[in-house]
């Protein structure tokens, strides 16, 4: 087709994603969805399939895919013009209930053409925890509100009584309510602009550009496939809970043209809420594989078609109902998200000519923690501590990692402001920093995580309370690439206050007053002088640490993000009086630290 | 327009440095306009502005000591600070901030200072993204005990002592020459940095110092601690500039006022602005906002989208029933602050811009790269071998070789056409006409994406609007974009080529002030009227300072509101009679949720949680007296006087190359029409003209351009 058409149809889809996504934030004023990017919005060709992902969540893409084809399915000859479609069934194809997804058909003369589709994080989902992951569930019955497929808008007109059904079984109807209603902005918008494509360059030629678009990510996929070294890859994840570790282990095989990743010899499903189902795990790997490999291609049903997943029936990837899946985003999606970086990191690592977009693990372990109670100014607050969309940067074969510098599967996360937390729960922070010796050692460092305290500050109630789905508080798991090692686990403290003992400007965990614990699973309070410590996990390291610069290490002694412990001991850097590295004695340093190693007999792996 | 001059004839200057070029606009009392244009000269602006004035006085017959002598106000927009972040020349900076919270600034509230003021593309990449280098090293940021709450209730009281050690430290230990300030709530309760001040001129006189509570006493610990951090990197550089600028013009004999533009597009006394670098970021498209909105007002109309295209940027600004769009979220380079601006949203489309196809996707695109002023495109022969949309427009018939620059130098066509023809029309097996053409499509097309974004983001519709189009490069386009998004019309000014220096002379002096504090909205009138109070004895103290008499001051108001548990807050003007009676707050309320649901769309207003009012702005302005600007009588429509041939040129709606008729400018008469296709080549411009494109020349010697074809396929 004519290429300077074909240019501009791809961009005008391009955008079409681009302002739905400005209308969903919008209309959402949610602190989840406008600081976390906590959403997604795709465009969907006839049949389903993936035709532009937007950048949001990206394990969604998929996922939102088997939505509209499940819709599709249950539909089938009584889809309407301006239909919308609920679907949050983790079992069909969500990935966990509170993602709910919004499908909505999108006709053209009378024909139907494409399919948009979009999921924000509801506020609540009437889950057995308040915000949607739900520590305490057994099985996906005690997870909420979830519908296979269900018509929310039928030709355009709000059904009543669905969305009274869906409202009365939420604890903050009024948030639910405002979030289904970015949604549909949402895909009115899509709709819309899509609508007008269509008439100003008529259905055929833009089918015709959308089927070019999908065969061109597919034909360049394949070349950069053919392009990279042959071979199988694996990656471990330890994911832990409640003293329970879960493994998940992928072997990732690289054959010409084609990628097959197998989750064979993983865990069986837990029975805490961790599980995903394999819709979730295969959007899982794809999180990584869209922005890693194909950051310069549209990302589309042709990026699909060369990927092959195994997943065991019955196991923590692959689980069977009624498993409790509410913490998989945060929970098994996420080790694949890890492992599935892993695995394409150790391929581009093995390809001179694309070393250099090789990059280790960035943030491996969400914490999910939602406070809620009764606020300062007389009302009630809810929401999700941000912290978590912050992140840390994996490494990459050229770089550190960034500190602090968010996720690959969600790429434009942010924070909330200390002062917007604090207007709007009666909390304070004692202090919200980058974490010493959090980022993964290596030749370029991971970067850095974060770590916060917080304590109640003049809570009408005396305090709040929160659900926290805090696991990956014991083995790491921002895997290290070629050498490098991984970023520092998660650890999640309740710090009980001695009698009297005001935590003042404490700024560090060890000088907060009291007796600390680690907490990780379920609801608990934040009252009186008490104090809830967060650190979370640093990126994996790249190459190995005794190869990395000396000045670098002293640098980052100075900035206090590495201590001078490490230094010595995983570095090999002796540190000068004046702070800069000792050379000679960096030398004699690492020279031990080699010897040891060779001392080491063959490992046991 | 050139008389003679005689003694009572006096002049306003204004003079804008832009990236490339410093623009000067002159008029006089007898409403005569003559224009100056100079190379901008970084890092010495100061030479380039009296280059600028320079030659504009010339042809007036005048020395610049005689223009300068007669001249009653100057009034001026830099580029200066802006430079100053983007070549990383500011003064060494410290940060003094709470204990616990020393990385914040660094930090840039996690992913978002390694993503914002990227491209989609570039997002998309995060392997490649980093952060920008800060410009305050983190060894220079030392927490100090103290904090405040968020009812402005100290904490935990300010530890005097650590603040001399840190001072001493950053002074004498890290080499700072200026330090910002920046401590949490430090908006609701500035003391603890007051004191800060304090001890700094005592440990350390003649530290520069920045307040965060002083230059951005707003909420949000990060922006409001970035905004200080600029402002104290850039502060040293802009007072010295300002005050290095003034003795140049008082030593060529100018005894006039000095006023500076701000990005919010009001104007500030120069001694006032020396010390609010960050006001002057991005000072001059703001002023280029302000002169089409003057312009849209002239003419009688009040939504605008003003459009400027150069040869590296695309920038587009609106004006929506005479108001002015403010940015939520400024950048410069890819630092965030917070300070009222004017939004105008760029993207790297201009006449430089080298178009390719990507070896990848095989997709061609134009931009964002540019060839720049050097090498500059290939048809101008200096050494250039990259195709720019410059070639384009040359292959394309919109570009005389002959007459560019007035013929000072003669186009390479054949230098063009082959770039064009190896690097985008052989890649994808078109022939070079085609491919020009195709790339001329996709400019219009990432344009009118772009507009069709900013505008309908706002809840706009383009239909609504007139475009104004500036820049050497915009007139090619505007006709057909305008098209495609069904704008009212296109107008060229007369003054298109300074607009931002025209902008200046079109602006009012303006203060801005803001008070933070969440009420809702059943508060008594009594206590939001006690806080505008309060401002405006502050303001109307400082316009008088400044020379400006009670009858030129105006007071606006408006209040920030948000629906509770929601993040968007929307600034919203009070139109009810100052003080405020409960009637007219009942009326501010539902402003805002009109507002609100223009903004955000239908359906978003969240009224169960209730409404509060979280911040109250004042704008103090000191009215300035207006140009007039000279009207001619509007004659016949024949353009044939200013006819100059027929040659073949791309005819979007015939969607090939035709021949059209070639008019210049200069020959055009008021009254005068020219109907498509064809081209009016102007001294710094070619305006584009397709099938059912008419353009006629207003009695401002703006170029007016209409359609009445329904649609045109780009």
């Amino acid at each position: 087709m004519d290429p300077m058409t074909f240019s501009i149809i791809r961009h005008r889809l391009f955008r079409i994603v681009d302002e739905a996504v400005i209308t969903l934030k919008h209309v959402s004023g949610s602190a989840i969805t406008n600081e976390g990017h906590d959403l997604m919005v795709s465009l969907y060709r006839a049949d389903g399939t993936l035709l532009m992902g937007g950048v949001g969540f990206l394990h969604h893409l998929t996922s939102a895919a088997e939505a509209c084809k499940a819709i599709i399915r249950r539909f089938q000859g009584q889809i309407g013009e301006a239909d919308v479609y609920l679907l949050n069934d983790p079992y069909t194809a969500a990935l966990h209930t509170s993602d709910i997804y919004l499908v909505a058909p999108i006709h053209h003369e009378g024909r139907l053409v494409a399919w948009s589709a979009c999921f924000v994080h509801v506020t609540d989902i009437g889950a057995m925890n308040p915000g949607g992951f739900a520590p305490q569930a057994v099985d996906i019955y005690s997870e909420g509100f979830s519908s296979p497929g269900l018509k929310l808008l039928d030709r355009g007109e709000m059904r009543q009584d669905v969305l009274d059904t869906i409202l009365n079984m939420v604890r903050s109807p009024e948030m639910v309510s405002l979030d289904l209603r970015s949604m549909i902005a949402c895909c009115n918008v899509a709709r819309d602009r899509m609508s007008a494509l269509l008439t100003k360059y008529t259905a055929p030629v833009v089918d015709e550009a959308c089927a070019a678009l999908v065969e061109q990510s597919e034909t360049l996929f394949r070349a950069r496939l053919r392009a990279l070294p042959d071979g199988q890859w694996q990656s471990r994840q330890y994911l832990d809970v409640q003293g329970e570790t879960a493994r998940v282990v992928l072997t990732m095989t690289k054959t010409d043209d084609r990628l097959v990743f197998d989750f064979t010899g993983s865990d069986p499903q837990s029975r805490h809420s961790i599980n995903c189902t394999k819709w979730a795990a295969l959007g899982g790997l794809f999180a990584p594989l869209f922005p890693l490999l194909c950051y310069d291609i549209t990302w589309n049903e042709g990026v699909i078609r060369p990927v092959t997943m195994i997943a065991p029936e019955g196991s923590i990837v692959n689980c069977t109902r009624p498993a409790p899946v509410s913490v998989a985003t945060v929970g098994a999606i996420q080790s694949v998200n890890n492992a599935a970086c892993t695995t394409i990191g150790k391929m581009l690592a093995a390809s001179p000519e694309y070393r250099d977009q090789a990059t280790a693990v960035w943030h491996a372990n969400h914490f999910a923690i939602f406070k809620f109670g009764a606020n300062q100014r007389g009302g009630y607050s809810i929401g999700i501590l941000t912290e978590t969309f912050a992140g840390a940067g994996g490494a990459r074969s050229f770089a550190d990692g960034v500190d602090i510098g968010g996720e690959i599967p969600n790429p434009i996360s942010r924070m909330a402001n200390v002062e917007t937390v604090e207007g709007a729960f009666p909390i304070r922070y004692l202090f919200r920093r980058r974490a010493p010796d959090s980022g993964g050692p290596g030749r370029y460092r991971g970067g850095t995580g974060g770590e916060m305290a917080i304590v109640q500050h003049r809570a009408p109630a005396g305090g709040i309370d929160y659900v926290i789905s805090g696991k990956g508080a014991r083995h790491p798991m921002s895997e290290g690439l070629a050498g490098g090692y991984p970023g520092a686990p998660n650890s999640y403290v309740w710090v009980h206050a001695d009698a009297e003992a005001a935590p003042g400007s404490a700024d560090r965990l060890e000088t907060i007053p009291g007796t600390p614990e680690p907490v990780s699973w379920g609801v608990y309070p934040l009252r009186g002088q008490d104090a809830l410590y967060v650190r979370w996990n640093g990126g994996g390291g790249y190459g190995d640490p005794i190869a990395r610069d000396p000045a670098a290490v002293a640098a980052d002694v100075t900035s206090g993000v590495v201590s001078a412990r490490a230094a010595a001991e995983i570095y090999g850097v002796a540190l000068a009086p004046d702070g800069g590295a000792d050379s000679a004695a960096t030398v004699a340093l690492r020279g031990a630290i080699r010897t040891a190693r060779l001392a080491v007999p063959e490992a046991a792996e | 327009m050139q008389k003679q001059d005689s003694p009572p004839l006096s002049y306003l200057v204004a003079t804008d440095v832009g990236g490339t070029c410093t623009d000067t606009i002159v008029f006089g009392s007898d409403g005569g306009i003559h224009i100056g244009k100079a190379l901008s000269t970084p890092p010495d602006f100061a030479h380039g502005v009296l280059a600028s004035i320079q030659s504009a006085a010339t042809p007036m017959g005048l020395t610049l000591d005689d223009l300068l002598a007669r001249t009653h106000l100057f009034v001026h927009g830099s580029t200066v600070v802006d430079n100053a972040v983007l070549t990383r020349d500011g003064a060494r900076t410290g940060l003094i901030t709470t204990l616990g919270f020393e990385d914040t600034l660094h930090v840039t509230r996690g992913a978002y200072g390694r993503w914002a003021g990227l491209t989609e593309g570039q997002m998309k990449h995060p392997v490649k993204t980093d952060r920008a280098a800060p410009l305050v090293a983190r060894e220079a940021v030392v927490g100090v005990a103290e904090r405040v709450d968020c009812f402005g209730d100290v904490v935990t009281p300010l530890d005097e002592a650590a603040v001399t050690a840190a001072v001493r430290h950053l002074v004498q230990d890290k080499g700072v020459e200026a330090i910002a300030v920046s401590f949490l709530w430090s908006f609701l309760n500035p003391a603890h940095e007051a004191r800060v001040r304090e001890i700094i001129e005592q440990v350390a006189p003649g530290t520069y110092v920045t307040l965060s509570s002083d230059i951005a006493p707003v909420p949000g610990e990060y922006e409001r601690g970035s905004t200080a951090v600029i402002n104290a990197y850039a502060g040293r550089i802009t007072r010295d500039y300002l005050t290095d600028l003034a003795s140049q013009l008082s030593a060529r004999g100018y005894a006039g006022a000095t006023m500076v533009m701000q990005g919010y597009g009001g104007l500030l006394p120069a001694a006032e602005a020396a010390d609010r670098a960050v006001g002057m970021i991005e000072c001059g498209p703001a002023a280029g906002v302000i002169g089409a909105k003057f312009l849209g007002d002239l003419m009688g109309d009040a939504d605008v989208i003003a459009a400027d295209m150069g040869g590296t940027t695309f920038k587009v600004g609106v004006i929506q029933g005479g108001q002015l769009e403010y940015a939520r979220e400024p950048m410069v380079d890819r630092f965030h602050y917070i300070a009222p601006k004017i939004e105008v949203v760029s993207i790297g489309a201009g006449g430089g811009s080298i178009v390719a196809v990507d070896p990848v996707t095989r997709l061609p695109s134009v931009g964002p790269r540019s060839a720049g002023a050097r090498p500059g495109p290939v048809c101008y022969g200096q050494g250039g071998h990259e195709a720019t949309l410059t070639d384009v427009m040359l292959l394309i018939g919109y570009m005389d070789p002959d007459q560019f620059l007035g013929g000072a130098i003669t186009l390479d066509r054949a230098g063009a056409a082959a770039a064009v023809a190896s690097q985008v029309a052989e890649p994808l097996g078109l022939d070079p006409t085609a491919a020009a053409i195709g790339i001329y499509r996709i400019a219009c097309a990432q344009i009118t994406d772009l507009i069709r974004e900013i505008t309908v983001e706002r809840g706009l519709d383009p239909r609504d609007f007139v475009l104004h189009a500036f820049g050497g490069t915009c007139g090619m386009l505007a006709a057909a974009f305008g098209e495609e998004l069904s704008v009212r019309r296109v107008i060229i000014p007369y003054t298109a080529s300074v607009n931002c220096a025209f902008g200046l002379i079109s602006a009012d002096v303006a203060h801005e002030y803001t008070t933070t504090r969440t009420l809702g909205t059943a508060t008594p009138a009594a206590e939001v009227n006690a806080i505008f109070a309060g401002m405006e004895a502050r303001a109307r103290a400082q316009l008088l300072a400044e020379g400006i008499e009670p009858h030129r001051q105006r007071m606006e108001w408006s209040v920030d509101l948000r629906y509770c548990r929601q993040v968007h807050e929307v600034t919203t003007q009070v139109h009810a009679a100052a003080p405020l009676d409960t009637a007219g707050l009942a009326r501010l309320v539902d402003d805002f949720e009109a507002l609100y649901e223009r903004k955000f769309g239908k359906g978003s207003a969240y009224r169960e949680a209730g409404i509060e009012m979280t911040a109250f702005r004042l704008t103090a302005r000191g009215l300035m007296p207006r140009p007039k600007l000279p009207v001619e009588e509007e004659g016949p429509a024949d353009p044939s006087a200013a006819l100059m041939g027929r040659r073949p040129i791309l005819d979007l709606t015939s969607g090939g190359m035709a021949v059209g008729q070639i008019y210049n400018f200069t020959l055009l008469r008021p009254g005068n029409e020219v109907p498509g296709p064809a081209v009016i080549h102007t001294p710094i411009t070619t305006i584009a003209l397709h099938t059912g494109h008419r353009a006629r020349m207003d009695r401002w010697r703006n170029i007016v351009v209409t359609t009445d074809a329904p649609h045109i396929d780009a």
